[in-house]
């Protein structure tokens, strides 16, 4: 099997007219976990916005290959099908759609592209019920509305979920420790830890070490003005911890 | 029809619709008028609050995808002090339908201590749709507390893309979305 899951190469994006990556190169294989470091600005979002496949962001140059497919010619559906889940830095509230209708229709349309037959209302509420204890959600949960009236908290809880529920082969959570306190990091960090598997990958993105205290990356990558401009092991992220952003270069 | 605590649905189209509704002291009305895709229709009704103390709990939901042509026109007359009124209007137009509503409450003199609240959201799905809501307000007594609101928005593309992002395909999406703008007024019903 190859263990290449995705292979970005010389990747150029931008929005509205605006170069943002400038040549990005990253390779990721199953059971690693990277960390995407870098300062505001530098192109962190741009890049999970491309992998996720938003519309209002144009890739003028490069590929991305995933699992052998060219990952920016799918819809954004079609790339949670293949098993890419991104965990938003800021999680849409959908009003008038409960978390149950929302995962309820997730997985039946996954389900339905992968020619498998739909859950069992009592399975569905099983794995439902599996998963919100994995991020210590309480019964009332599966009933609220979509991120309305959450707590930042809450909302990077139900991310975990959601990405628990998909079980994804490629994560990526984009700047999943903003706005967590110490409790809610642990429980986010601790679901992340638990859902690894050998075939998986997980991409951090995120501008502080925090989060990488509580999941541990095999390789970090400082993305500076929309390019990696350094990649290492583990003792790259104190190199940021103590000399800051300006420190590193390429 | 005569005013009870019972909800009351009237189809348009199916249902005969009044014309004038009249409610006495302390009496109560639960209605809820729905316009079903495909079709077109011209309404009035005007519901007269006429003794003390009655309460209305109004709300419609029109639903427009072709050529539909909707036009809705509602009047509430706050007659006696102590009333009540709650609207709730919610229409999705797409195609190249056209809908229309037009809201008055009117609180006449002597109508103290009245309680009106309507509201009217409209979402467009395409260019060639069209809908106006008007919504008007008359007051002719002192210490009432009335308030109306409208508004027209379009489907939300961050709502849309954090949906498909979980897989879900962008027309399911969508028809989820505008079930969630109706859900509302469409709940009333079951």
């Amino acid at each position: 099997m190859n263990d290449i899951l995705l292979e970005i190469k010389d990747l150029h994006a931008g929005i509205e007219g605006r170069e943002i990556l400038k040549g990005v190169n990253l390779t990721i294989r199953r059971g690693e976990v990277h960390a995407v470091m870098g300062p505001n600005g530098a192109g962190k979002s741009t890049l999970s916005a491309v992998l996720a496949g938003r519309a209002d962001y144009t890739v003028t140059a490069g590929s991305a290959t995933y699992c052998g497919r060219d990952l920016l010619a799918l819809p954004p559906e079609e790339r949670s099908w293949a098993g890419i889940f991104l965990s938003f830095q800021y999680p849409v509230e959908i009003p008038g759609v409960s978390i149950t209708n929302f995962m309820k229709a997730a997985i039946g349309a996954r389900r339905k592209a992968q020619g498998l037959p739909e859950l069992k209302p009592a399975e569905f509420l099983k794995l439902l019920k599996d998963k919100m204890a994995l991020v210590q959600m309480k019964g009332e949960f599966a009933k609220r509305e979509v991120n309305v009236g959450f707590s930042g908290g809450e909302k990077k809880r139900n991310e975990i979920f959601q990405m628990a529920m998909l079980e994804p082969t490629l994560s990526i959570l984009d700047e999943t420790d903003s706005g967590l306190d110490v409790d809610a990091l642990r429980i986010v960090a601790d679901g992340v830890n638990r859902l690894r598997t050998p075939e998986s990958a997980t991409i951090v993105i995120t501008h502080y070490q925090r989060l990488l205290e509580y999941i541990v990356p095999d390789v970090v990558h400082v993305l500076k003005d929309g390019r990696i401009v350094r990649t290492g092991g583990r003792e790259l992220v104190d190199l940021i911890e103590n000399q800051g952003y300006d420190g590193i270069e390429g | 029809m005569t005013a009870s605590k019972d909800k009351e649905v009237i189809v348009v189209g199916r249902d005969p619709m009044p014309a004038v509704l009249h409610l006495g002291a302390g009496e109560s009305l639960h209605l809820t008028l729905i316009v079903p895709e495909g079709t077109s229709c011209e309404k009035a009704l005007e519901i007269h609050l006429d003794g003390p103390g009655a309460s209305l709990d109004l709300a419609g939901a029109w639903r427009c995808t072709s050529s539909e042509r909707v036009r809705l026109q509602v009047i509430v007359r706050h007659n006696a002090p102590g009333c009540h009124s709650e609207q709730l209007f919610k229409g999705v137009v797409s195609g190249s339908a056209k809908a229309e509503f037009d809201g008055l409450v009117y609180v006449a003199p002597g109508a103290m201590k009245t309680v009106a609240h309507q509201q009217a959201h409209s979402l467009l799905l395409s260019e060639g749709a069209f809908c106006e809501a008007r919504p008007q307000l008359e007051i002719y007594a002192d210490d009432v507390e009335c308030s109306h609101g409208a508004t027209t928005g379009y489907l939300n593309p961050e709502e849309l893309f954090y949906m498909r992002s979980r897989g879900i395909p962008e027309a399911e999406a969508r028809a989820m979305q505008v079930e969630a703008f109706l859900a509302p007024v469409l709940n009333r019903t079951v």
